[in-house]
C-alpha cells in the first residue's frame, strides 16, 4: 500500500470584516470561508482561533467548515489595546488529498466599555450654606454591576465637594443604573452653580472610561418672608389645582385648595402662574414682608387640543 | 389613497366579489357595459397604446377617487341622469375624509345656521375669504372663490338630502371666517368600518353616508382599481376619452363618453412633486391619515401628462393653516394630531403602535438629528416648523433639517400618565429608552436618522436646558419659564417629526371645474375637485365637496 503524498493548497479568507473596534470581553462572532482551488469538500475541517503567540492547543474558539464556511464565537479579549488572532483551518484528508494547515492573521482592537451619568432629584434652590442631597446613578454600557464603586462631585473650581458610593441594587425602572444619594454643602454666595459629577471606574474586572456630567443647582439668601397665593379660575373663582407657580429660581404648585406657598428672601420678583388650559398674565411681586395675593386664571379650554387642524 | 394598505383592507368590493373567477374579468366587465371600439386614442403613455385599444367600461362619467370630492361628483352626476362609475386605488371608500374629524365648513345661512341664529350670507363667505389680512384667504383664485360662497347652501342641503347626519352645535368662527359655519357630522356607527373609532372620526359619517346614497342610486364603486394614465384624444390635446386603470385582475381601459373627473386628493405623501413648492420637504416628513390614505398625487401628475397646469401655489407656502402640523402623538411612525390607531383597529398592523399624546410641551424638549435644541418647544407656528427644518451642519443633507426627536425622563412620562411600553410606543425605529442621556443618543437608529446621535451632545444638550429651568429662564430659545428638568431616570427618545397635512395648491380649473391646460385653454371633457385642484386655499372638506358637486354636474351636463 502506497501513501498518497498529493496535496492541495487551501485559502482562508474572512467573509464580514471585522469591526474595527470591540468592546473588551465582547461576544463577537468571525465568519471565515476556506476554500480548495480543485473544489475538494472540506466539510468538517476544524478551524480554530488562537492568539497569535499562543499554541494551536489553546485555541480560543473553534468551529468546523461546512459548505466552505465557518463561524467561530469568541470573546475579544478583556485588555484594551491591539491583538492578533490566527484563524487556522487544517490540514484535512479529502478524498485521500491532502490539504495542508493554512491561517489567516486577523487584528482585534479593543477598547473600554463606556459608562454614563445620571443626576436627579436636586432641590432648586437652595439656600446659600445650607445642606443638600442630591440622588446619581452609574451605568456601564456592558450592564455590569457597579455596585461600591465611588462618584465624586465637583464644585465649579474641579474640587471634590463630595463622595459616594454606588449602591448593590438598580435604580428602580432601570436596567443597571447603579446609583446613591449624596449630601453636599451649598456654596457661601448666591447664584448658579454648575457643578460636576465624575465616576472612575478602575476596580471593575473589565476596563471601562471615566464618565462625567454636571447639573445646575441655584444658591440663594435663605428666606425672609412667605408668599402665599391662592390661583382661582376667574369667572367662577373655583380654586385651581396643581398650577405651577414661578419667580424666577423660586417654584412651588398648587394644593387642591389651590393654594402655593414660596418661602423667599425680600425682593421684587416676576410671578408667573401656569397650567395647561389656563391662561394667567405675569405679574411683579415686591415682597417685603409675608404677602398673601389671589390670581385669577382664565380657563381657556381645549374641547380637543388638535380641533383647529381636523378636517 | 393608501398605497400602503392595499390588500389588506377587510371590505371586498361588492363588484368584485361578484365576478366569478372562471369567467374573464374583461368580458364580464364588457357585459352591458362597454365592449365598445375606441379608434384612434392617443394615451399618454405610447406602452399603454395597445392596451388602449378597446373599453373594458364605460359611462357618462368617470369619477377618480372615492372620497370627499369624487362622492359628491359622482352623486351629482348621478341625480342628472349620467351613468357614473367611480374607481378608487384603496381597498375602501373615503379617502382622507374617513379619518377626518368630520368638521364641515359651510355657511351661507343654511338651515343649521338659521336654527343657531346665525346670520351669514353667500356674499359674506365670499368677502370672508377673500379677506386680504387672512393668509389663509388671500392667494385664492376670488373666481373660485365665488362659486365656493355661491354654492355652500346647496352643497349643504346635498349633504342632507344624501343621509348626511350633522350634530347641531354651531363652532366658529373660524379661519378667514366671520360667523360660526362648521357643524360636525355624526360618526359612522359600524366601528370596524371607521378604521380609528372613537377617537372623533366624524367624517366617516359623512363619506359613508355619501357611499351609501351613491351605491343605492347605482353609482358603480370600483375599489382597488388605480388610475394610471388619463386619456386624451391626441396626447396633450383633443378631448379626453376616459381613463386606464391597474385592478386586481390586470389592466382596464375605461370610458368616460362625457367626462372624467379627478378627485384623487392631495399630494402630500408624494416627496418629489410636494418639493415643487417646498425643497425642504424631503422624505423624512409624516403625512397625515397615513397608513390609511397615502395622497401620492395621481391624479396631479396624470392631468400634466397630458397638459395640465397647476394654480395658485402660492397657498402651499403660505405658512398659514396645517400644511404642516406638530406630532402630537409621539414615538410611533404615525402621529397625526388626534388620530389614533387603537390595537383595535385593522390598521394597526399598520400603524404599529398608538403614540404617546403630548397634552403639555414643556413635558420634553426637541432635538434634531444633532441631538441638539432647535427652537421653543411649546410654539406650534411656522417659525418652529422652520427651525425644524433648518439645515443644521449636514453636508450630506443640505435640504430638510432630518428628524426631530423628542427627549424627556421618567417623571414627564408620569406626569403625562404615559405607558411606555407597546402598543404605545414602537421600538421599532421610533422609541428608545436608556438610563441615561448620554446611553440614549447613540441608540436612536432611524432610516431618517443617518448617522448616531453623540451621547456628549445630547448630554450637553440636556444639561443646558436643565439650568434653564434652575435658573427660570431659557436664553436659547426663549420657552416660556421653562418648567421641568429632564433628570430623573429612566430616559425616552420619541420621534416627533413634523407631519404634512394640507395639500393647498393643484390643478387649475375654471369655475366649472374644468381643468386647465399650461396654456390657459380648457382640456375638454377633464374635470378636477378636492385637494387636488388648486386655487382655494381652505382647510378642510367644505371645498372638496361643493367643488365636486360642480365638476359633478358639469360633466354630466356636458355633450357625449
Amino acid at each position: 500500500m502506497t501513501a498518497d503524498v498529493r496535496a492541495h493548497a487551501t485559502t482562508i479568507e474572512m467573509i464580514e470584516p471585522v469591526p474595527p473596534e470591540v468592546a473588551v470581553g465582547a461576544g463577537i462572532i468571525l465568519k471565515v470561508k476556506v476554500s480548495c482551488a480543485a473544489g475538494c469538500d472540506l466539510d468538517g475541517t476544524p478551524v480554530r482561533v488562537t492568539a497569535a503567540e499562543a499554541a494551536v492547543e489553546s485555541a480560543l474558539g473553534t468551529g468546523a467548515l461546512r459548505d466552505e464556511t465557518a463561524e467561530i464565537t469568541l470573546e475579544a479579549p478583556r485588555q484594551a489595546g491591539d491583538h492578533t488572532w490566527n484563524v487556522v483551518c487544517g490540514p484535512h484528508p479529502s478524498a485521500g488529498i491532502r490539504h495542508g494547515e493554512t491561517s489567516l492573521p486577523v487584528r482585534i482592537r479593543t477598547i473600554p466599555h463606556a459608562t454614563s451619568l445620571a443626576v436627579w432629584a436636586i432641590p432648586s434652590p437652595v439656600a446659600m450654606g445650607e445642606k443638600f442631597g442630591i440622588k446619581a446613578g452609574a451605568k456601564s454600557s456592558a450592564a455590569v454591576s457597579l455596585a461600591g464603586l465611588n462618584i465624586e462631585v465637583c464644585d465649579e473650581t474641579g474640587a471634590v465637594v463630595a463622595r459616594g458610593r454606588l449602591g448593590a441594587a438598580p435604580f428602580p425602572g432601570t436596567s443597571a443604573l447603579y446609583w446613591t444619594e449624596v449630601e453636599l454643602p451649598a456654596p457661601a454666595a448666591e447664584g448658579l452653580y454648575a457643578w460636576s459629577v465624575k465616576l472612575a471606574p478602575g476596580e471593575l474586572d473589565l476596563p471601562h472610561e471615566h464618565a462625567s456630567t454636571s447639573f445646575s443647582v441655584s444658591i440663594v439668601r435663605p428666606p425672609e418672608h412667605r408668599l402665599t397665593i391662592k390661583v382661582i379660575e376667574k369667572d367662577t373663582a373655583a380654586p385651581i389645582a396643581n398650577a405651577q407657580v414661578r419667580l424666577g429660581v423660586f417654584r412651588g404648585a398648587t394644593d387642591q385648595s389651590g393654594l402655593a406657598q414660596v418661602d423667599m428672601p425680600r425682593g421684587v420678583y416676576d410671578l408667573n402662574v401656569w397650567k395647561i388650559g389656563y391662561e394667567a398674565p405675569t405679574r411683579t411681586v415686591e415682597l417685603n414682608r409675608n404677602i398673601s395675593l389671589e390670581v385669577e386664571v382664565l380657563s381657556v379650554p381645549e374641547e380637543n387640543p388638535d380641533a383647529a387642524w381636523l378636517m | 389613497m393608501g398605497r400602503n394598505s392595499r390588500d389588506r383592507g377587510p371590505r371586498e368590493n361588492a363588484v368584485e366579489a361578484n365576478i366569478p373567477k372562471s369567467v374573464s374579468r374583461r368580458a364580464f366587465l364588457s357585459k352591458g357595459a362597454a365592449g365598445v371600439g375606441a379608434a384612434a386614442l392617443v394615451g399618454v403613455n405610447a406602452d399603454d397604446a395597445q392596451a388602449q385599444a378597446k373599453w373594458d367600461l364605460s359611462a357618462d362619467v368617470v369619477v377618480i377617487g372615492a372620497g370627499v370630492a369624487g362622492l359628491p361628483a359622482a352623486i351629482t352626476a348621478r341625480d342628472l341622469g349620467a351613468s357614473v362609475i367611480v374607481v378608487d386605488e384603496n381597498f375602501d371608500i373615503g379617502g382622507r375624509g374617513m379619518l377626518s374629524g368630520g368638521r364641515v365648513h359651510l355657511g351661507g345661512g343654511h338651515a343649521l345656521q338659521q336654527k343657531a341664529g346665525i346670520k351669514d350670507s353667500a356674499d359674506q363667505v365670499f368677502a370672508d375669504w377673500v379677506r386680504h389680512d387672512s393668509a389663509v384667504a388671500r392667494y385664492s383664485d376670488r373666481d373660485l372663490v365665488r362659486v365656493f360662497a355661491d354654492e355652500n347652501v346647496a352643497t349643504f342641503d346635498f349633504l342632507v338630502e344624501n343621509g348626511v347626519q350633522f350634530r347641531e352645535r354651531p363652532i366658529g368662527p373660524e379661519a378667514a371666517s366671520t360667523v360660526p359655519r362648521t357643524f360636525v357630522t355624526v360618526e359612522w356607527q359600524v366601528p370596524s368600518e371607521v378604521y380609528a373609532p372613537g377617537g372623533g372620526r366624524n367624517g366617516s359619517g359623512l363619506v359613508r353616508r355619501l357611499e351609501q346614497s351613491a351605491r343605492k342610486k347605482g353609482v358603480q364603486i370600483l375599489l382597488r382599481h388605480e388610475m394610471k394614465s388619463i386619456i386624451r384624444e391626441q396626447g396633450s390635446s383633443g378631448k379626453v376619452l376616459g381613463i386606464a386603470v391597474n385592478q386586481p385582475g390586470g389592466a382596464l381601459n375605461i370610458e368616460a363618453k362625457r367626462g372624467v373627473v379627478i378627485a384623487t386628493g392631495g399630494h402630500t405623501g408624494n416627496v418629489n412633486f410636494r418639493r415643487t413648492f417646498d425643497p425642504r420637504l424631503t422624505e423624512e416628513y409624516q403625512q397625515a391619515c397615513m397608513p390609511y390614505v397615502f395622497q401620492g398625487a395621481k391624479g396631479e401628475l396624470a392631468a400634466m401628462d397630458i397638459g395640465a397646469a397647476l394654480w395658485a401655489t402660492a397657498n402651499q407656502t403660505s405658512e398659514s393653516g396645517a400644511a404642516i402640523t406638530k406630532t402630537r402623538h409621539i414615538g410611533c411612525r404615525w402621529g397625526y394630531s388626534s388620530l389614533v390607531f387603537q390595537p383595535e383597529s385593522k390598521l394597526f398592523p399598520l400603524a404599529k403602535a398608538t403614540g404617546l399624546t403630548v397634552s403639555d410641551w414643556q413635558n420634553m424638549i426637541f432635538v434634531n438629528q444633532n441631538g441638539q435644541r432647535f427652537w421653543n418647544e411649546a410654539d406650534g407656528s411656522y417659525r418652529f416648523f422652520a427651525a425644524a427644518m433648518a439645515y443644521n451642519g449636514d453636508t450630506a443633507k443640505l435640504n430638510g433639517g432630518g428628524p426631530i426627536w423628542a427627549i424627556f425622563d421618567a417623571d414627564a412620562a408620569s406626569r403625562e400618565r404615559w405607558d411606555t411600553k407597546p402598543p404605545h410606543v414602537d421600538p421599532d425605529g421610533y422609541f428608545y429608552t436608556a438610563d441615561t442621556i448620554a446611553e440614549l443618543a447613540p441608540m436612536i437608529r432611524n432610516p431618517h436618522q443617518k448617522k448616531p446621535i453623540s451621547g456628549a451632545v445630547l448630554q450637553e444638550t440636556v444639561n443646558r436646558y436643565n439650568a434653564f429651568v434652575t435658573a427660570g429662564t431659557d436664553t436659547d430659545f426663549k420657552k416660556p419659564t421653562p418648567m421641568y428638568k429632564i433628570e430623573k431616570p429612566p430616559f425616552y427618545a420619541a420621534w416627533a417629526t413634523p407631519i404634512l397635512h394640507d395639500t393647498l395648491t393643484g390643478l387649475r380649473s375654471n369655475t366649472s371645474g374644468e381643468v386647465i391646460d399650461i396654456r390657459g385653454a380648457v382640456i375638454p371633457g377633464l374635470y378636477c375637485a378636492g385637494e387636488s385642484q388648486g386655487g382655494f386655499a381652505q382647510h378642510g372638506l367644505a371645498r372638496c365637496m361643493v367643488f365636486g358637486r360642480v365638476a359633478g354636474r358639469n360633466a354630466a351636463k356636458r355633450d357625449a
